[in-house]
């Protein structure tokens, strides 16, 4: 379950991927523009661009399996949730706020480690995929020697 | 146009950090962040191990992955499909990816615990663009967006750094010329050279460009910073991620010390407070190392391949001319005074302070005070300690380089003392921290002592 102070964690808007696996264990993956998590903590939705989601979406209706790493770019402070597929919807206009104040505000970190707007605005974040996961596990993914740890 | 990894060269710089999935055996995909990813060859890269963690059990269990690298040029997000081949914790590989890590880990004091664990060569099965981070140029080795920083190592700016060069008539004009010349014909402007000092294992800042202290006499040891690292390996380190890379091994740092691994005190980044790139050249003749020329940037992606391969052979260059200098000051400055030409013009004299100046040598440490504050050690300490007594015994203001090189307390080195160096930057030390005493060229191998103040000498064990 995602703890009130890691939601508000991932909900800030990091640098964040969500990867498959398809039947032949080949993983991959895609960008993911916007995080939610839901009030009882045990689903996560993930805002995939829609021009890269497909691999992603059919490796996930076909066996499921998820994971999504979040990090933040000035500390590097990272979690990685693993879980299920619930389902997919193409995301509507009232998502579309919510995915650029996280977009814009990674773009923003990003900035502050010096890599300027100029070489990311050509990166495509809407429109979007919203993933439904059901979250079963959660790791630090920070790195250093505790990366990996379950966090509780 | 297919992309080769040639292609995707911009891509190993690590500005931009990659992404590594992998899966398990039983099927549960995992991502994560990547320090390193490094070309190999024409279908080979290697992947940065340095902490036993999922990505790498998952690797062990099923040897496929993908990884997401992005062109810093282009903004361009490459997917490359891999295959575990092997794991190399030796060769030139390893070595590669280990010295840029070290580099790192030295800024942030982490050395020990940020390390390469092994370098893990995979080989690239496919190479695809990727649809999301897509960039202002779509095809590898396309045109870099405006903006990116161009190589300027061309025929013409090379033959001007090389009349600049020829033109120095001393040591002190020569380095002084290089770092202008990398200022003003290719634009680089935070620049230093270090030469090796007396002592073994370490070098000591002679010239320096572009920043507001110009840290003469300021010391790397050997393995320390990327100065260090470059004399050590005697190989040039270039790093373009450097502001990224040190949040991620800070990151390390923070982990580490909760984990009670305490590092060691963190050592004083050199030159810029936060440079984004660096670029460190080993100075080399004949397979000897006369000095390290570092250049910094807060450019996040600065230095490019290109950019490397020019200043290395334009170090050879600078190598061959700093070196050639030094000999030549030398043999000119052991001509007995009696043949040299006439000395130049006196200098103005010092700017008179009313104030006396306590000067405190310590004989344990060679190392020279003035008025508590730390001025000099080693060999150039003994030197000034030396003309000090003199003047202040005898009242003699000129003396010569040949004979300081012939007395016997000084313990001169007896082959290649670089007795002309240490006087240079003893010079421009005074200069930097006391401009009221000063060390006045008067003729090649001759120099005044020249002072604007009241000295009171003292010795301390």
């Amino acid at each position: 379950m995602v703890g009130r102070e890691l939601a508000a964690f991932l909900i800030e808007g990091h640098s964040s991927h969500i990867a498959s696996r398809n039947e032949r264990l080949e993983p991959n993956a895609a960008r993911v523009t916007a995080l939610t998590v839901d009030d009882d903590g045990h689903h996560v939705v993930a805002y995939v661009p829609s021009v890269s989601a497909d691999p992603v979406l059919a490796d996930l209706r076909a066996n499921g399996q998820a994971a999504i790493v979040v990090t933040r770019p000035t500390d590097d402070r990272g979690c990685q949730v693993k879980g299920v597929f619930v389902d997919a919807r193409a995301a509507g206009p009232e998502d579309q706020s919510l995915v650029r104040a996280q977009w814009d505000h990674f773009l923003d970190v990003l900035e502050m480690v010096g890599l300027p707007r100029a070489a990311t605005e050509s990166w495509i974040v809407w429109p979007c995929i919203a993933i439904r996961i059901r979250v079963q596990a959660l790791f630090d993914q920070t790195p250093g020697p505790g990366a990996g740890a379950p966090l509780s | 146009m297919t992309p080769t990894l040639e292609s995707l060269a911009p891509c190993w710089q690590g500005l931009i950090p990659a992404t590594l999935y992998t899966c398990s055996r039983d099927g549960v995909p995992n991502a994560a962040y990547l320090s390193h990813v490094e070309y190999v060859d024409e279908r080979h890269v290697a992947l940065s191990f340095q902490f036993f963690n999922k990505s790498r059990r998952n690797v062990a269990e099923n040897p496929q992955a993908l990884v997401r690298v992005i062109d810093p040029d282009s903004s361009q997000c490459w997917a490359l499909r891999l295959s575990l081949v092997r794991s190399e914790t030796s060769g030139p590989v390893f070595e590669r990816m280990d010295l840029r890590i070290e580099a790192i880990a030295s800024y942030t004091g982490v050395k020990g615990i940020f390390k390469l664990l092994a370098a893990d060569i995979y080989e690239v099965q496919a190479i695809e663009p990727v649809a999301d981070d897509v960039g202002g140029v779509f095809e590898a080795g396309g045109e870099a967006r405006p903006g990116a920083a161009d190589a300027r190592f061309t025929m013409r700016a090379l033959q001007d750094m090389t009349e600049r060069v020829n033109g120095a008539a001393c040591l002190d004009v020569l380095l002084d010329s290089i770092l202008a010349g990398l200022e003003e014909i290719f634009g680089f402007r935070h620049a230093m050279l270090l030469v090796p000092a007396e002592e073994p294992g370490v070098l000591v800042t002679i010239a320096s460009r572009g920043y507001g202290d110009t840290g003469v006499g300021a010391e790397a040891r050997l393995g320390e910073g990327i100065v260090g690292l470059v004399a050590e390996a005697r190989k040039p380190i270039r790093i373009s991620g450097l502001l990224r890379a040190m949040l991620y091994a800070h990151a390390v740092a923070t982990r580490a010390q909760q984990s009670g691994m305490a590092p060691p005190p963190r050592i004083p980044l050199p030159g810029l407070a936060s440079p984004a790139s660096q670029l460190g050249v080993p100075l080399m003749v004949r397979g000897e190392l006369v000095g390290v020329l570092c250049i910094e940037s807060e450019e996040p992606y600065r230095f490019h391949e290109e950019d490397k391969a020019s200043i290395e052979l334009l170090g050879s260059y600078l190598a061959i001319a700093i070196q050639n200098m030094q000999l030549q000051e030398r043999a000119e400055a052991d001509v007995p005074v009696a043949a040299v030409g006439p000395a130049a013009p006196a200098a103005p004299p010092s700017p008179v302070t009313a104030r006396p100046r306590e000067i405190v040598y310590y004989e344990g440490d060679e190392l020279v005070m003035v008025d508590g504050e730390y001025l000099i050690r080693s060999l150039p300490a003994r030197i000034l300690w030396k003309l000090l007594a003199i003047r202040t015994r005898d009242g003699r203001a000129e003396f010569t380089n040949r004979e300081l090189r012939l007395d016997k307390s000084l313990n001169l080195p007896e082959l290649k003392d670089n007795l002309e160096s240490r006087l240079l930057l003893l010079r421009r030390r005074l200069e930097q921290k006391t401009p009221d005493i000063r060390l006045v060229p008067r003729a090649r191998g001759r120099f005044a002592l020249d002072l604007g103040c009241e000295v009171r000498l003292r010795t301390l064990p």
